[in-house]
Order: structure tokens, then C-alpha cells, then sequence
């Protein structure tokens, strides 16, 4: 797998694949069995205060104050005038007025938003994020992947695994999808998501009565929501399309692309198989 | 230099807590009161009930006697501790009696001087529990002056010479080399300092490792623990904390014996001499690095702290053995056993701390103590470390001792 410069990369897989051990193995948290992880071709690892960390789950002290909180970490990675940059950043995220308030006083939301503020406030080179959408609202994921965007302009690495695959497909260029461990795919987003074959024709008969044709029961058409849906794979859809107009009196017809979802579920069952 | 800016934060969130604010003014305070409080209540005779017994009196004497004596003892009290019934009479004649008031509780037992007791003096006592012994030994020792003076003047002295026979003997104590008079409170504080700085010495050690304990279940429960991880190394943070909470327990300390000392210049006493301080944090220092690796390896293996506190209480009863045995040491400081004691790690610091604070150790012993305690201290952290390393990011997993046995033998 090569995560390269300057890019965002998600992380997929099911739960259970492997995606939060291998992320502690890049931390350096845990030491891998076999293989190795090289950060431009070296192996050895970044200064921590390169490298921005966000765990999937909590990763805060709820007993200190948000400002408190984020003072400790900016400390122990050398941050110069830290305060500062913890006021700036608590604004931006909504936060200063809670700046007093103890963590376990804010809720889900606004306890990920402090965790995001902790991981980068150190403007590290490396962001690894571990489901970083996870509790926060839809505003509050747009300011995120806004974040993350001005990040990747800024020329920052970013990783990041998430179940929420329409925020892969909008933020990421490229992506990798591991199940039970071992690697199904790895690749740019959109080499991904054209090196499947799995195109779907979606077609809507005049009549309803039609979708009993017998050429959608050769073809074994989905039916539902008032279309067929016929699996196209590598076929003409040009000569597809005349065959059905010829047979079918239509309303509409179209190709119909699978979005990453799809690729995920077919790609994971696929290695289960 | 991460482990000091992480001892820093630990110290500094914990000490300004209220609850440790609370606990460690506090407990002196708390102490004192429980102090006068039990003091108070034992005085004013709460909790006491008179005790009633019966006495069948054989001689026709000794019994009237015995009745006068205690009430002149217990002159001054509210509440007598015992009373008695005297009837005389024979065993034989008034057992039956007796024995009924006994059985339903009229009294609690009761008691036969017989009449050959002058020639012979044996009491005999008829009770139902235990809790006679103590009114039999205020009532034998009684009789037994009454016997005396019986004696005495059965041989027609003159009123002088039985004067001159009873009186009471003091023993004073004097200083060596000043010989100089030893006052009652310098005798006390003599006997229960010891006991006072290895009780502080406790106090520290397990303050320190009981918040050592929390901590890391802190930072395991909410995952802390990786975003610190990926900041720190594991020594800095194991070290950082080890340091800071070390450093929470000495401030303690340091607040205790300052109180000791105030106490003591109170009273004009000069308990804490220069050579006491030096070792008593000595071995503050020594124990509590032992009990750190303890705690930290236990606070690694567990996710909840239920389940660590129970895997730690059979720590906390090892080192409570010096607390039982205080009186022991302090009085047979030179015993074998004590001597063996004070050998064993878990305990050393403490069975040392009562010795050196009695003056009845040597610099061999001292010297060999703490190189023990400093090859135990590097064996409990290393190993500590192996399983901290290990053990602290397995959330959620119940962890075998032969995976803890080959983790430390890896």
C-alpha cells in the first residue's frame, strides 16, 4: 500500500478488517509481525510533532478542561505560542466559549471536534485520522472536510479510515480497502471506481405491467422502484439499449454506476467468497 | 525530556483536586478527631454497662469487704463497670439459686470465695461468656489486697510497719550521657513516633500508588493512552508518570512530617533528627518506586478499576503486615523474626523506618536494605514495563497469567 504526498487517502474496510491495527502500527503504537512501514523510504519514523493522531474512539482526559486538555499535548509536542493557537482553533470549531468547561461536559459532537483541534493544532506533516466524521453533525462535517481540504492544499498527507463512504467519495484521491487483514484493492479514486464492471442499465417501461417481460426474467432483472435494473458488465450498451426499445415500449433508460457503497459490499462479499 | 513535562502534568492536575486538597489536610485533622473522639467516649463511660454478678461468700467476710473496695474504686464513675451481690451462705445451700438468676439473666454469673480462702485463695467463678474475665481479674485483684491486709494484720503489727509496707514504686527514666530526667510525653512520643513514621510512610507510598493505578486505567478507559503514545515513548510516559504521582506522595509526606515536627516542638520534643528524614525518604523512595511497577502492571491488565483494586487488595494486605506488627517491632526490634522481616521487599521500607526511628538498626542493615530495595525496585519497574508495554492497549481482553508469564519472560 503507498500512501502518497500531499493526498488524502481513505482507508476502508469492514469492521473487524484490520483498519485500526494497522493505523496503530503507523503510530508506532503497536510493532507489526511481518512488513514494514516507510515514511519517504525510510524506516524510520517521523518526529511525533509531524504527526497528528486521531484515535477512533475518545482519546481525551474528561476530567481537565477543554483548554487545559489542549494545552498538555500542544506542550508535549513543542508548539510555540500555544494559546494562541488554541483560541484560533477553538473558534473556528465553535468551541471557546467551552474553553473552561470540563471535557465530560461537552457533548459527542463537540468532544470530536476538540479531539480534531488536538490532532492537527500542531500542524503536523501526517494527519491519521480514525473515523474522524463520527459523531458530528452535517455542519459541522462540512467544516471538517473543509479543513481536511485546505490541509491537502497546504501540502499536508492525510489517512484517513471511515464507514461513511459518500465522505470517501467526495474528500478522497485515493483509496484502499482491506478485509481480514490482506488488501482486496488499492488505488486513485476514480481507477477505482471504473475498474468495476458491475454497471447496472436501468430501465422504465411505460407500463408497469412490462417489468413481467420475459426478457427481464432472462436477463434476471432487479425489479424495484418501478425500473429493472439489468447487469451490463462489458456488453454493448448501445446495442443493449436498441434490443430492449425493440421489444419494450420505454419511458426512460439509462447506465446506472455504481457508487463506492456498492463497490465495497461487492468487493468485500466477493473476498469472502 | 517528555516524562518531565508529563510528571508536571500529573502533579499539578492532582494536587490542585479538592479531593486531595481534602484528604491530605484532612486526614490529620480527621485522625485527631477520631483521637479525642474514642478518648472522650472511653472516659465518659458511653457504650459501658454495669455488669451484675453474685457473690456467695463461704467466709462471711470477705464478701462485705470486696463490696466496699469497689465501690471506693469506682468511687468517681457515672457508671460502676461491675457490681455485686453478696449473700452469705454456702455453696451447697445457694448454688441452685444462683444458678436460676444466671440462666434468666438476672445476672451474669456469679462468683464463691470459699471458706478456706485464707489458707487457700481460690475464687470460683459461674458465668456464661467470656465477658466475665475481665471483672474476675478487677475482683481477683481485690481480694488479693484484702488477703494481704488480712495477713498482715493477723500478725499484729504496729500501725507504722503496715504503713510502711504498702507504697508504690515509680520507675524514672533518664537520658543517656545527660542523664538528665525524661518527661512523660518525651517517653510517649518515644514509643508511638516510630509507629507515626512508618504509618506516614504507608500513607505516601500507597497514596501514590493507588493514583498511579488510576491513571493508567484512566488513560486506557478513555484511549488517551494512544494519542499519548503516539506522542511519547512508553518509557517517557511510564517514567512521567511514575514521577509525577512519586512527587505527589513526597509533597505528603512532606506536609505530615512538618506537622510531626510542629507537634513535637509543641510538646518540646525533637522527634524527626536529621539522619531520620534522610532515611525516612529513602525509603519513601525506594518503596514507592517498588510499588509503582506493581501498580502500574496491574493498572495495565485490567479495564475496569473494580477489577484492578481486587487484584491489588492482595498487595495492600502484604504491607500491612508492618501495621499489625508495629508493637512487635518496636518492642523486640533485635528479634529474629523481625530481622528476617525487614529482608522481605514488600515490607522492608516499613519494618526499617520503625527500627531507625527506635535507634536499634545498623549501618550494615541499612546499607543492605537499601541495596535490596534497589535491585527489587529495578526488577518491579522492568518488569512493570514489559507488561505495561504489552498489556495496556489490549482494551477489552482478559488477560491469562501464562500470557502475563511469557510477556515477562520475552
Amino acid at each position: 500500500m503507498n500512501v502518497q504526498a500531499g493526498r488524502i487517502f481513505g482507508f476502508l474496510g469492514p469492521n473487524g478488517a484490520g483498519k485500526t491495527t494497522a493505523i496503530r502500527m503507523l503510530m508506532n503504537i503497536i510493532m507489526p509481525d511481518t512488513g514494514s512501514i516507510l515514511f519517504d523510504g525510510s524506516d524510520k519514523r517521523p518526529a511525533p510533532h509531524l504527526i497528528g493522531y486521531l484515535p477512533e474512539e475518545r482519546g481525551l482526559y474528561q476530567k481537565i478542561s477543554v483548554f487545559e486538555t489542549l494545552q498538555y499535548f500542544a506542550h508535549l509536542r513543542n508548539v510555540q505560542a500555544a494559546d494562541q493557537k488554541i483560541i484560533n482553533m477553538l473558534e473556528r470549531f465553535d468551541l471557546v466559549s467551552r474553553k473552561q468547561s470540563k471535557v465530560n461536559e461537552l457533548s459527542k459532537g463537540n468532544q470530536q471536534k476538540l479531539q480534531f483541534i488536538n490532532t492537527i493544532l500542531h500542524d503536523p506533516q501526517y494527519i491519521v485520522l480514525d473515523e474522524p466524521f463520527s459523531g458530528l453533525d452535517p455542519v459541522n462535517q462540512l467544516l471538517l472536510k473543509e479543513i481536511l481540504e485546505e490541509m491537502k492544499q497546504a501540502g499536508k498527507t492525510i489517512i484517513f479510515s471511515s464507514h461513511q463512504m459518500d465522505q470517501v467519495e467526495k474528500l478522497c484521491d485515493d483509496v484502499a480497502l482491506i478485509n481480514k487483514g490482506h488488501m482486496v484493492t488499492s488505488g486513485t479514486l476514480s481507477e477505482i471506481m471504473s475498474s468495476q464492471t458491475n454497471r447496472q442499465l436501468q430501465v422504465t417501461p411505460v407500463s408497469e405491467l412490462d417489468l413481467n417481460h420475459k426478457y427481464f426474467l432472462t436477463r434476471n432483472a432487479e425489479i424495484r422502484s418501478g425500473s429493472a435494473f439489468i447487469q451490463i458488465g462489458d456488453e454493448n450498451k448501445q446495442q443493449l439499449i436498441s434490443e430492449i426499445n425493440a421489444l419494450i415500449d420505454i419511458r426512460s433508460i439509462r447506465v446506472a454506476e455504481p457508487g463506492l457503497e456498492d463497490i465495497f459490499i461487492q468487493l468485500v462479499t466477493g473476498a469472502d467468497q | 525530556m517528555s516524562f518531565l513535562k508529563i510528571a508536571w502534568f500529573e502533579y499539578r492536575r492532582r494536587i490542585r483536586s479538592k479531593w486531595f486538597i481534602i484528604g491530605t489536610f484532612g486526614m490529620p485533622f480527621l485522625i485527631l478527631a477520631i483521637s479525642l473522639g474514642t478518648g472522650y467516649l472511653a472516659g465518659s463511660g458511653a457504650g459501658l454497662e454495669t455488669k451484675h454478678y453474685g457473690l456467695i461468700d463461704e467466709t462471711s467476710y470477705f464478701g462485705e469487704k470486696l463490696q466496699s473496695a469497689l465501690s471506693e474504686r469506682y468511687a468517681e464513675r457515672d457508671i460502676a463497670p461491675l457490681d455485686i451481690a453478696v449473700s452469705n451462705g454456702t455453696f451447697v445451700e445457694l448454688r441452685a439459686q444462683y444458678e436460676d438468676l444466671v440462666v434468666e439473666k438476672v445476672l451474669d454469673g456469679y462468683f464463691v470465695i470459699p471458706e478456706d480462702f485464707s489458707l487457700n485463695p481460690n475464687l470460683r467463678n459461674y458465668s456464661r461468656s467470656s465477658s466475665t474475665l475481665k471483672s474476675a481479674d478487677v475482683i481477683e485483684s481485690e481480694l488479693k489486697d484484702l488477703l494481704i491486709e488480712d495477713r498482715v494484720a493477723r500478725h499484729d503489727l504496729p500501725e507504722t510497719i503496715i504503713a510502711d509496707l504498702w507504697f508504690d514504686l515509680d520507675v524514672i527514666f533518664y537520658e543517656i550521657g545527660s542523664g538528665e530526667e525524661r518527661e512523660n510525653e518525651a517517653l510517649i512520643a518515644d514509643y508511638v513516633a516510630p509507629f507515626i513514621f512508618m504509618f506516614l510512610l504507608f500513607l505516601g507510598i500507597f497514596t501514590g500508588g493507588q493514583l498511579l493505578l488510576r491513571a493508567v486505567l484512566e488513560e486506557r478507559s478513555s484511549r488517551v493512552i494512544e494519542v499519548l503514545l503516539s506522542t511519547v515513548s512508553y518509557n517517557d510516559l511510564m517514567g512521567g508518570k511514575i514521577l509525577g504521582l512519586g512527587m505527589l506522595g513526597l509533597t505528603q509526606s512532606t506536609i505530615y512530617l512538618g506537622a510531626v515536627i510542629l507537634a513535637g516542638s509543641y510538646f518540646d520534643l525533637s522527634i524527626l533528627t536529621p539522619t531520620i528524614t534522610i532515611l525516612y525518604f529513602t525509603y519513601f523512595i525506594l518503596g514507592y518506586l517498588f510499588y509503582a511497577g506493581i501498580y502500574i502492571g496491574v493498572g495495565a491488565l485490567f479495564d475496569s478499576e473494580q477489577e484492578a483494586q481486587q487484584a491489588i487488595q492482595i498487595i495492600t494486605f502484604i504491607a500491612i503486615i508492618p501495621m499489625v506488627l508495629w508493637t512487635l517491632v518496636i518492642e523486640n526490634p533485635n528479634s529474629a523474626l523481625v530481622n528476617i522481616l525487614s529482608y522481605v521487599p514488600p515490607v522492608t521500607p516499613f519494618f526499617m523506618m520503625i527500627k531507625i526511628a527506635v535507634g536499634e538498626t545498623t549501618v550494615f542493615q541499612v546499607a543492605t536494605t537499601i541495596m535490596l530495595m534497589l535491585a527489587c525496585v529495578y526488577g518491579s519497574i522492568h518488569l512493570a514495563a514489559k507488561i505495561f508495554r504489552t498489556g495496556i492497549l489490549m482494551y477489552g481482553k482478559r488477560i491469562t497469567l501464562p500470557e502475563i508469564v511469557r510477556w515477562l519472560s520475552a
